[in-house]
């Protein structure tokens, strides 16, 4: 229970640290919403008066108040389940936004992480199995896609699947033209935000896969050396229950606990893959905060980034004191 | 208005995976077999730690040297990357090797000044997240007590809060960025990872015997880590520094691509921004959008192979038992039995 | 050509295709028809992001495009495009007294908001007089309904100048519903009642559709009587949306126009609006520092810039050619007062930049820059980072500059710092624009940007709606401008703005370089009656206030 203990005051004190370092990024940034918007609407053409008058009252910066006042009501407002109201989409609370825009990532960047990480541990474990063969050839070849710059290969792809080809959709999380009253329960809606998920996905996967398989894989290997795997194969026990039963759930401890942390980044999601493919997401959120200074809602995208991290990884701590008790007493 | 686009996830999804492999291969394996691995090293020189040339190694080591002396060299051949007296959008021809930029560039003299641009950012940022994560983790690791909790503490911190965005906030502060600056953006926000691994590791050194030894002798803090615990974390170092230098890479390639790269200087991630802003792939310009991209694909699948080679110093397993069980079929095949099967280790 | 990229590209991804069609199995899909009938919606991108949130408060820095025009309405509508008078929308006719300090509007018949309710010129005198517009602290001392259908506006000063503003953008708002608003700054204005063509009909995140107004002024108008909005956060979106045929109407920068009017759906109009010009920090006397304050380094640097080359590579040859004086040409033609002031050289003359250099006094160093007493001239010339073809004309007119002698060094800065610099006037050069003027006349540009009250010294902020950043304070342009606002005479005000144009065409506080490119995309073939070259009767790109709804009453759907 101490482990427990201790453990749970580590993540509370960064909890802590985390939320007032979120606090305090934003508030180091230069420049001024107000100014931002209107340089952006004076781009686009002419601003009247009114509308300049009108954006400075609206967004007029409230900076005469002490640095520790704000920081006080911060974490007011935050145990209050308030986070602000967002610049960019004025007078949108951020809550709304993020809550709106969460599942979509969940679902999104989980599933095809899920994928991804099912993907490689199941190649990893085979390319491991039938080490020395022709197959550990494969596993360089998997590198170059880790390599790959994400945001390249969404361009390429769209490009390609989606222009040309035309087997994919452009953009969006599901078919804005064909819903335009928006997500519905219905199965034709589910099949087309489905649909709509490849692309994005196959990205994610693509992009991800190689670094599971590699390391599973060299996981795999260092295991089926170990003594009890040549016991068992001394026992003549069979070559698939071996592969199964003993190396692969060993070998694939590590990799779970990887996976768990991984998981708890899938709300930083991919800001990329949102930008390229206009997807409903948190990380275009936080993209959009960061180029309007919407300090509320990068505050906000920033808070359920850092709050899932550290969920991952107290699971993770959980999940890894269960199954590996000698991570009890060596953290 | 041409919209800064995107891509911050890089460091978010690919970085990612990377610390938590680098983590849980440290932690659960390499702990033990580094250390009688590299307890015999000690004894045996330093020339068991070198890796042996393998194929793997030899095209990891062509494709990262190869790309390297392009950067230093080639830009003394050719002409001024932002000489804009050639044609538009020319496909790549005799004259232009791969063809030129809406404003007339020379993408080939790009290409060889953004690999030397984006080489020293990674090596740079590499080089800093190095330091960082050796200061944090094997000082954490090795201190132990109040310190390592503080180090540990900050460790977390960096861990939990995510990459790019806070180097989106950062490179938005700064007025008129560097490539250094994004260098050591990029450099101080990639340690924690590797640094807990380290920590793991140094953790695990500081209760060997030989460790113990010198320290009971003792010898003061700073020559314990330096002669005793660092020689033995040089094969996981150069590996993290390897995959630092090609993060660093692909960050900065995503902080180009969301408008927040270097100003002042060819990367291939400005290069990748500019073709985007340019609208490459909307022209069918590919000559401009592919190059870039394959490059950083290229050394990134370099820098990997080497790290192979490396892993398998660290685990020597990874290079023994495929080895033997190659020896083992080829035995089988030959008609000599499997006889010696039962003796692996 | 096209066909050879594209297959190369293909090949390239062959392997990622094996390896995508593999996991996933999926089958293409079917396209699920084009637009085109009368029950399926127009689709527009008007430059949204998502997500998109409900918000048509005219007032709100936030409002969705189709609030401006398609749902609320203006007095009447000016055509930016072209040297006409007004015409009405909500409004008949207006009539200034003589010395323009009053202005009476008569309003349509029978005119209905879309809840059914009568507009009256009750609603006109509660929008003049509604806080958000301001209209107390710019000299309304009365607004009055005369009757049902005349409104009488009295100002403390002539007004002429200031008609676009009063009739033209300014959106009348129902007393029925604005009367019960009680904070317009937070009032998110859900469900607006208008006078205009559309209502609102449902709002997502990541579309709104618009439907026919069923109480609309005209009959059988709109034809088209579904129109979506959707939000897009990246252009290449939108382009690829376009070649697809999936998108009718949109304004945005396309290089490469042929590409995406090659399906033979899409038509493009360019109109070239917004003049882009190298701002200056021109004046000593306020504080600006730097060799461009010499009016002769401006002089040489004028003449040594090559705008063909610009035009061609940073703005892909699709800008218009800009005339010295500020004057949208063809457009402001007869207030150009030189016909040799048509146009800024288009090619380099290095020989008169020298020669204008060596006549104030420069001599070119052994490094072949020119310099004054041994101090050779360096001008720093930022442009924002990001704005890719600012920042590639930077670099090209740095090159320029130094053919003729001239040291330009270009960096590319965040926003906020050239923000700062242009409003505090710590800069050298600066590569800008200037907003062009919403009516045929360069007035507003010569008030805003030239004249010295829209100035402050160096070190301090410019005031909201001045846009002086070159702070060139001439008396005699200052007096020429105040002439011009006194007077609603032609003659007159030609007069005035020929001493404005000789002044600025010589003194040059903003450099000119070219007039900013405006694309517009319409699909032509399932719809008819856009703004076409031959019949420009409004400003096209779909993110125009006002003009967009004029646009979308006047569309049908193609037979």
């Amino acid at each position: 229970m101490k482990f427990y203990a201790r453990r749970i005051t580590i993540y509370l004190v960064t909890l802590w640290a985390t939320i007032s370092l979120n606090f305090l990024l934003p508030r180091l940034m230069p420049g001024d919403p107000a100014e931002i918007l209107i340089a952006k609407m004076q781009r686009a053409g002419e601003v009247s008066e009114t509308t300049i008058r009108n954006i400075r009252l609206i967004l007029g910066s409230g900076s005469d108040v002490p640095l520790w006042e704000q920081y006080l009501g911060y974490w007011g407002r935050l145990l209050h389940g308030d986070l602000g109201i967002s610049v960019t989409k004025y007078p949108t609370p951020v809550t709304e936004l993020i809550a709106n825009a969460l599942p979509w990532t969940l679902v999104l960047v989980g599933l095809s992480t899920v994928i991804a990480f099912v993907l490689g541990i199941g190649i990893g474990a085979w390319v491991g199995w039938r080490r020395g063969t022709w197959v550990d050839h494969l596993v360089p070849g998997t590198t170059v896609l880790q390599s790959i710059p994400y945001f390249w290969l969404a361009l390429i792809l769209v490009a390609v699947f989606a222009v040309n080809l035309r087997w994919f959709p452009i953009f969006g999380g599901y078919d804005v033209f064909a819903f335009p009253s928006g997500p519905e329960p219905t199965l034709a809606f589910l099949s087309d935000a489905i649909y709509h998920g490849i692309l994005p996905a196959i990205t994610i996967v693509l992009s991800s896969v190689g670094g599971w398989l590699f390391g599973m894989r060299n996981m795999m290997v260092a295991t089926l050396s170990e003594d009890y795997i040549i016991t068992a194969e001394a026992k003549g026990l069979r070559p698939g229950r071996i592969l199964r039963a003993y190396a692969s759930r060993n070998a694939a401890i590590p990799s779970i606990a990887g996976f768990s942390i991984t998981l708890g980044f899938v709300v930083a999601g991919s800001i990329v893959m949102e930008q390229v493919f206009t997807y409903p997401g948190v990380g275009k959120l936080m993209f959009q905060a960061v180029q309007n200074n919407d300090y509320a809602l990068m505050q906000g995208v920033f808070l359920v980034i850092t709050i899932t991290v550290l969920a991952a990884n107290f699971l993770m701590d959980l999940v890894y004191g269960f199954i590996d008790p000698r991570a009890r007493h060596n953290a | 208005m041409p919209e800064p686009h995107t891509a911050v996830d890089e460091a978010v999804v690919d970085r990612t995976p990377a610390d938590t492999f680098a983590a849980p291969i440290g932690i659960t394996s390499a702990v033990p077999d580094t250390g009688r691995a590299e307890a015999e090293a000690a004894k045996r020189g330093i020339r068991r730690r070198m890796p042996k040339l393998t194929l793997k190694l030899a095209s990891g080591l062509v494709l990262v040297v190869g790309i390297t002396l392009f950067g230093i060299i080639a830009p003394f051949f050719t002409q001024s990357p932002t000489f804009s007296g050639n044609p538009s959008l020319q496909p790549p021809s005799a004259d232009h090797w791969l063809g030129t930029t809406k404003l007339g560039y020379d993408v080939f003299a790009q290409l060889a000044q953004g690999t030397r641009g984006s080489l020293l950012i990674g090596i740079v940022a590499g080089s800093i997240a190095l330091v960082l994560s050796v200061l944090f983790g094997v000082l954490a690791g090795y201190l132990g007590n109040w310190s390592d909790e503080i180090l540990s503490l900050v460790t977390n911190i960096m861990l939990v809060i995510p990459g790019l965005p806070l180097v989106m906030v950062i490179a938005t502060y700064v007025p008129g960025r560097s490539w250094l600056l994004v260098a050591i953006v990029l450099g101080i926000t990639a340690w924690a990872g590797p640094a807990v691994v380290l920590r793991a590791q140094s953790r695990s050194l500081r209760a060997r015997e030989y460790v113990a030894a010198s320290r009971v002798a003792g010898e003061r803090a700073h020559r314990v880590i330096l002669v005793e615990i660092l020689p033995n974390l040089l094969p996981l170092l150069t590996a993290q520094f390897l995959f630092a230098i090609i993060f660093a890479i692909l960050g900065e390639a995503g902080l180009s691509y969301l408008g927040l790269g270097p100003t002042g200087s060819i990367t291939w991630g400005t290069m990748l921004n500019d073709a985007q802003t340019g609208q490459a792939i909307g022209t069918g310009a590919w000559w401009w959008f592919v190059p870039p991209g394959l490059m950083i694909a290229l050394l990134g699948a370099g820098l990997s192979l080497i790290n192979f080679s490396i892993d398998e110093i660290i685990n020597p397993k990874l290079r023994i038992a495929p080895e033997y069980t190659r020896r083992v079929r080829k035995a089988a095949r030959e008609g000599r039995g499997v006889a010696v099967e039962g003796s692996i280790a | 050509m096209n066909r050879t990229k594209r297959s190369t590209a293909l090949a390239l991804a062959a392997g990622a295709a094996a390896l995508a069609l593999a996991f996933t199995g999926c089958a293409p899909s079917s396209d699920d028809g084009g637009s085109g009938d009368s029950s399926a919606a127009l689709r527009v991108w008007a430059g949204s992001q998502t997500p998109i949130t409900a918000n048509f408060n005219p007032f709100a820095p936030t409002v969705l495009h189709a609030a401006l025009g398609p749902i609320y309405e203006t007095l009447f509508f000016f055509n930016k495009t072209a040297d006409e008078a007004p015409t009405g929308l909500i409004g008949d006719s207006f009539e200034f007294n003589e010395d323009g300090t009053v202005l009476t509007v008569k309003l349509k018949d029978g005119v209905k908001w879309s809840d059914g309710e009568a507009f009256t010129a009750d609603d006109v005198v509660f929008t003049f007089e509604y806080e958000a517009n301001g209209y107390a602290d710019k000299g309304l001392v009365s607004a009055e309904a005369t009757d049902d259908t005349t409104v009488v506006l009295t100002f403390d000063s002539p007004q002429f100048t200031r008609e676009f503003a009063i009739l033209g953008s300014t959106w009348i708002l129902p007393e029925h519903v604005w009367s019960q608003v009680e904070d317009f700054a937070t009032f998110t204005d859900e469900n607006p009642v208008g006078t205009g063509p559309y209502v609102v009909d449902s709002v997502t995140e990541a579309s709104y559709t618009v439907v026919a107004n069923e109480n609309y002024r005209e009959e059988g108008k709109p034809a088209v009587k579904k129109v979506q909005y959707i939000g897009l956060d990246a252009n290449q979106s939108a382009q690829d949306l376009l070649s697809a045929g999936e998108l009718d109407w949109t304004g945005m920068f396309i290089p490469n126009p042929d590409d995406v009017t090659a399906n033979g759906i899409i038509s493009t109009i360019n109109t070239p609006q917004d003049p882009t010009v190298l701002y200056t920090c021109a004046n000593a006397a306020l504080g600006c520092v730097g060799e461009q304050t010499d009016v002769a380094v401006r002089q040489a640097l004028n003449v040594a810039i090559d705008r063909a080359t610009i035009k061609e590579k940073a703005f892909v040859g699709l800008t218009g050619d800009i005339s010295p004086t500020f004057a949208l040409l063809p457009r402001d033609e007869k207030w150009l007062a030189d016909p040799a002031n048509a146009i800024s050289p288009q090619s380099p003359n290095a020989a008169e930049a020298g020669s204008i250099l060596e006549a104030a006094g420069y001599t070119k160093g052994s490094d072949g820059f020119y310099g004054k007493d041994g101090a050779p001239i360096e001008l720093d010339l930022i442009s924002v980072d990001g704005w890719t073809d600012y920042n590639d004309a930077a670099k090209l007119i740095a090159e320029q500059a130094a053919e003729a002698g001239i040291k330009v060094n270009a960096s590319t800065v965040q926003w906020q710092e050239f923000s700062d610099a242009r409003q505090t006037g710590q800069y050298e050069l600066i590569m800008g624009g200037v907003i062009g003027t919403s009516v045929a006349d360069p007035y507003q540009i010569y008030n805003d940007w030239f004249d010295g009250k829209s100035t402050i010294k160096v070190g301090e902020q410019l005031l909201p709606g001045t846009w002086n950043f070159s702070r060139y304070d001439n008396p005699v342009v200052n007096d020429a401008v105040a002439a011009a606002a006194a007077t609603n005479d032609e003659a007159a005000k030609q007069a005035a703005y020929a001493t404005i144009q000789t002044e600025i065409v010589r003194d040059l506080p903003y450099i000119p370089l070219v007039i900013n490119a405006t694309q517009t995309f319409t699909n032509s073939k399932d719809y008819t009656g856009w703004p076409t070259e031959d019949d420009l009767y409004a400003f096209p790109p779909a993110w125009g206030a006002s003009a967009a709804g004029v646009i979308l009453a006047n569309l049908t759907p193609a037979k």
